[in-house]
């Protein structure tokens, strides 16, 4: 695993722009928000960290999109919806995560404006690497 | 842990693009806190899924069955093994089988239940792939459907066998050497091979 942050940083960033930015047919795409590819990967570095078996993830998966497909009426199909229902279960299954801890962490996220931490204006650098 | 016995969360109405985002935003900082992961991993596998992981590394491979028998037969016979050779394989690609187009028979791929698909050779599946409508319609009517969604007609002598990949046993296409491309080299070649060629929904690219 790469630690370098200011590289790993800019590939986000690039990465981002890159999925907002994309053209064309959406259909064609593997993901249609940032906020996908986020979960994507939680789900995998979860896995990684031995959070849980690839398999358990699979059925959760195959159970949250078995539901919609039960239920279809009202909600329009959304892919990631379904995975990050999945990702829950799993996380809710073996006690990461607990009663409304999401919900209210879920609710402060949205709660706190965009620039949160931009209220006060920096007439100087933030910091400084000096010549040698 | 069994999907029978775990009560899923019931949602009642589609949450915003805001409030997903949010929720997605929230889960990755709760799990950071619990030393599940860093942000910085997270970011790497994201990354590692939008820019290195691709059907490009699908195509070396069909360019490579296309141009060496021996590599061909031993993909065909265990396609996992095969592709560990050129250092390819991971999360997702533990059990693949690759099947061969001929001239007699046409193959496509689709997973009915959710969307297993062999992330190592192809990348990430297209949206399509992952739609009801698609993992429906392709066991239903595969000849019209190819036909109709992607424009890519199989002539009728020529057989459609669709493969329903798990997270077991995924499956992916070989597809035909294009005539006229006997000249080319491995790398000329693999840049015919296009992702839907190996989903079995459409061609290669012309040379």
């Amino acid at each position: 695993m790469r630690t370098d942050t200011t590289q790993v940083g800019d590939a986000r960033r690039r990465v981002e722009q890159l999925l907002t930015e994309l053209p064309g047919d959406a259909d064609q795409l593997s993901f249609n928000h940032p906020w996908e590819l986020r979960a994507f990967a939680l789900a995998v570095a979860a896995y990684h960290n031995g959070q849980y078996d690839w398999s358990e993830f699979q059925l959760a998966l195959i159970g949250a999109i078995r539901q919609w497909e039960d239920g279809a009426a009202g909600e329009p199909w959304r892919y990631y919806d379904r995975w990050l229902e999945a990702l829950e279960t799993v996380l809710s299954g073996n006690g990461v995560l607990a009663g409304t801890e999401l919900d209210d962490r879920a609710g402060a996220v949205l709660a706190t404006p965009r620039d949160a931490n931009h209220h006060h204006t920096h007439r100087e650098p933030v910091a400084v690497d000096p010549a040698r | 842990m069994s999907t029978t016995e775990s009560p899923l969360p019931v949602t009642m109405h589609q949450r915003s693009d805001a409030e997903v985002a949010a929720r997605v935003k929230a889960l990755e900082s709760i799990m950071i806190e619990k030393g599940i992961m860093t942000t910085e991993a997270v970011d790497r596998l994201a990354e590692i899924y939008e820019n290195e992981v691709g059907p490009q590394l699908g195509a070396s491979v069909v360019a490579k069955a296309w141009s060496d028998p021996g590599f061909r037969e031993r993909l065909l016979a265990n396609g996992t093994e095969a592709c560990a050779e050129m250092g390819i394989g991971g999360l997702q690609g533990e059990d693949m089988v690759v099947v061969e187009n001929t001239d007699t028979v046409h193959n496509v791929i689709v997973c009915t239940l959710c969307s297993c698909y062999p992330w190592p050779v192809l990348g990430l599946p297209p949206n399509w792939y992952k739609y009801p409508a698609y993992r429906s319609s392709i066991v239903r009517a595969p000849r019209q459907v190819l036909r109709e969604s992607f424009g890519f007609d199989i002539p009728e002598s020529v057989e459609i066998r669709v493969w329903d990949s798990s997270s077991e046993m995924r499956y992916w296409v070989l597809p035909q050497r294009p005539e006229g491309t006997e000249r080319m080299s491995e790398s000329e070649l693999a840049a015919l091979v296009t992702r839907d060629s190996m989903i079995g929904t459409g061609p290669m690219a012309t040379p």
